[in-house]
């Protein structure tokens, strides 16, 4: 049995009681992930890959079907599986560091000297050195986001789950990103699982990149990610790489020309 | 606040002028606000004491306001000093205000978290919302009399609708995002309330206060004007009937003074506490 195994998830929004209309989310999702992998989900926006995390994470269940996380159900949130989201969501009254020594204060860590040395490790390995007194909004995006990942890893996550974290940086400040989170991975080794939207986002970090249909979201195919470890920005130029670069890109446009109902060839509009 | 190196998404100065609040006050607005005052203060010398065209009996002149504020300063007025006047009216705003958040911080707080709380009290609220505080001050009177009690409970009604709704919505608008973060990082629901729901609600509390705030000291002074035997409402009320005019506008203009004084107080307060709010 895999470390994480999803089987036969669906979910419908609005049925909890709530009034509104009814929206079929995930259809029949099926995907397992191993100890230690980075699995990458990829799809179009909309199609249900926050849902997903949601679901592992333990904010949302399951409408029908299994989730199991080391061979038991998760119901509900857990530090073990971690959650970073796409805004960092810091507490901006706190500072870093507070921040950073939320998890082990209210889950009353009693060894809160220790705890204090692993953040100023963490925060050193993220660039964060000296930034400990500074708060939230005196920070750039990308250092917002490392923050958030520093406050996860501090409570030793066995899972972390990624939702676009890096979506909202530019492009240099995510390739740096990209190349720190490898590295913190190659440290850790947690088990990952990065949803994005961005194709070369996927392929530099995962192992396996699994790409969903549009809503109704559904596993559409799974691709394995052959490129040895560890990883520099070179693997994008490779044969390899550009290739499995095609073929990603190849399936998404195709679903986005569903969403939007584009038509298939643009050229006939022009001329014809 | 210094801003950190490198940071993406710095305001320009020229921006926060135009987008900024009270936050963001530049030298040219205080430049236009001593202004105006000036302007103020220029018309009134010069239509009662130049060009004496209005009449004094209407509007006294700086100077004869001035002369009669030591006057009073030094002999005070009906029996208690200027000073007194003045501390018995605060006082009595501070004692209702004070109350009046004690009470309606926490209802708002249980407002805001349930929703069994807020269906129960938001019909009395909303009923109690269009009324004028002034216009409960007969009534009150007529429970309590007309000493301490009565105006304390005017004030106490008065700023307790803006803090309690501004409380409970605060409650209610904690962003999920925040409280999914902290629930992931192993906050249970006691730590939750007192580390995320009660921080993230400060920004909406303080604005309920600012204004229960000035609507107490607002509304101390009209309670003073039916029957009291100090304060500045009392001031007012004794001078016009003794025709005293010049005690009228001081006392008037003491009125303005405190008030801005206390929105300063309470503004740096707020600063100082939600530090946060309007920087992102
Ligand atoms: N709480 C919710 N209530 C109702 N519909 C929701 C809710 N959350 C998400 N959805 C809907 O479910 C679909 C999938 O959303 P989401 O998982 O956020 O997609 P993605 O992350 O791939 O962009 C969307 O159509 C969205 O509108
Ligand atoms: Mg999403």
């Amino acid at each position: 049995m895999a470390y994480l195994e999803i089987s036969g998830v669906d979910k419908v929004f609005g049925t909890d009681g709530k009034p509104g209309q009814k929206v079929l989310a995930l259809e029949g999702i099926n995907f397992a992930v191993e100890q230690g992998e980075i699995y990458a989900l990829l799809g179009p926006s909309g199609c249900g890959k926050s849902t997903i995390l949601e679901i592992v994470a333990g904010f949302e269940r399951p409408t029908r079907g299994t989730v199991l996380f080391d061979g038991a159900r998760i119901t509900g949130p857990e530090p073990e599986r971690a959650m970073v989201f796409q805004q960092p969501n810091l507490f901006p009254w706190l500072t870093v560091i507070d921040n950073v020594m939320f998890g082990p204060r209210v889950q009353g860590q009693s060894d809160m000297r220790a705890a204090a040395k692993r953040a100023g490790h963490l925060l050193e390995i993220c660039g964060l050195g000296g930034f400990e007194k500074r708060y939230p909004y005196q920070l750039s995006g990308g250092m917002r986001q490392r923050v958030a990942i520093v406050r996860v890893l501090m409570n030793n996550p066995r899972v972390l789950l990624m939702d676009e974290p890096f979506g909202a940086l530019d492009a240099l400040t995510r390739l740096t990103m990209q190349e720190l989170l490898l590295a913190i991975w190659g440290e850790l080794k947690p088990t990952i699982i990065f949803v994005t939207h961005d194709v070369d986002e996927a392929l530099f970090l995962a192992d396996r990149v699994g790409v969903m249909s549009r809503r109704p979201g559904r596993m559409k195919r799974e691709v394995g990610v052959e490129i040895g470890r560890p990883r520099d920005v070179d693997v994008m130029i490779t044969p390899k790489f550009t290739a499995l670069k095609s073929m990603l890109i190849h399936e998404l446009r195709n679903e986005a020309q569903a969403t939007d109902g584009a038509p298939q060839d643009h050229t006939k509009i022009l001329t014809g | 606040m210094p801003s950190a190196n490198g940071s993406d998404k710095e305001i320009q100065p020229m921006t926060r002028s135009i987008i900024g609040g009270a936050a963001a006050f530049s030298n040219s607005t205080y430049f236009y606000s001593a202004l105006s005052v000036s302007m103020l203060f220029l018309i009134w010398i010069g239509t009662t004491q130049w060009l004496a065209v209005v009449s004094t009996k209407l509007l006294p002149s700086p100077v004869s306001l001035f002369n009669e504020f030591l006057v009073i300063s030094r002999s005070g007025y009906a029996g208690t000093t200027l000073l007194g006047n003045i501390l018995a009216s605060f006082f009595r705003m501070v004692l209702g205000f004070t109350l009046s958040a004690a009470v309606a911080i926490p209802v708002g707080i249980a407002m805001g978290m349930s929703g069994k709380v807020r269906g129960f009290l938001a019909p009395i609220f909303n009923g109690l919302r269009p009324v004028p505080s002034i216009g409960l001050i007969p009534l009150m009177v007529l429970w309590f009399g007309i000493g301490q009690t009565s105006k304390v409970a005017v004030i106490f009604l008065a700023s307790f609708l803006f803090v309690v709704l501004n409380t409970a919505e605060g409650v209610r608008s904690v962003p999920v995002g925040l409280m999914r973060a902290a629930a992931n990082l192993g906050a249970g629901r006691v730590q939750m309330f007192w580390r995320v729901v009660l921080p993230a609600s400060l920004p909406a509390i303080f604005t309920g206060l600012k204004t229960g705030l000035a609507v107490s000291w607002a509304v101390v002074v009209a309670a003073e004007l039916l029957g009291a035997q100090r304060g500045l409402g009392f001031m007012i009320e004794d001078a016009a009937t003794f025709y005293r005019i010049k005690v009228v506008y001081i006392g008037l203009i003491l009125i303005g003074l405190i008030g801005i004084a206390m929105t300063a107080a309470i503004n740096a307060l707020e600063r100082r506490i939600v530090h946060w709010v309007g920087k992102s």
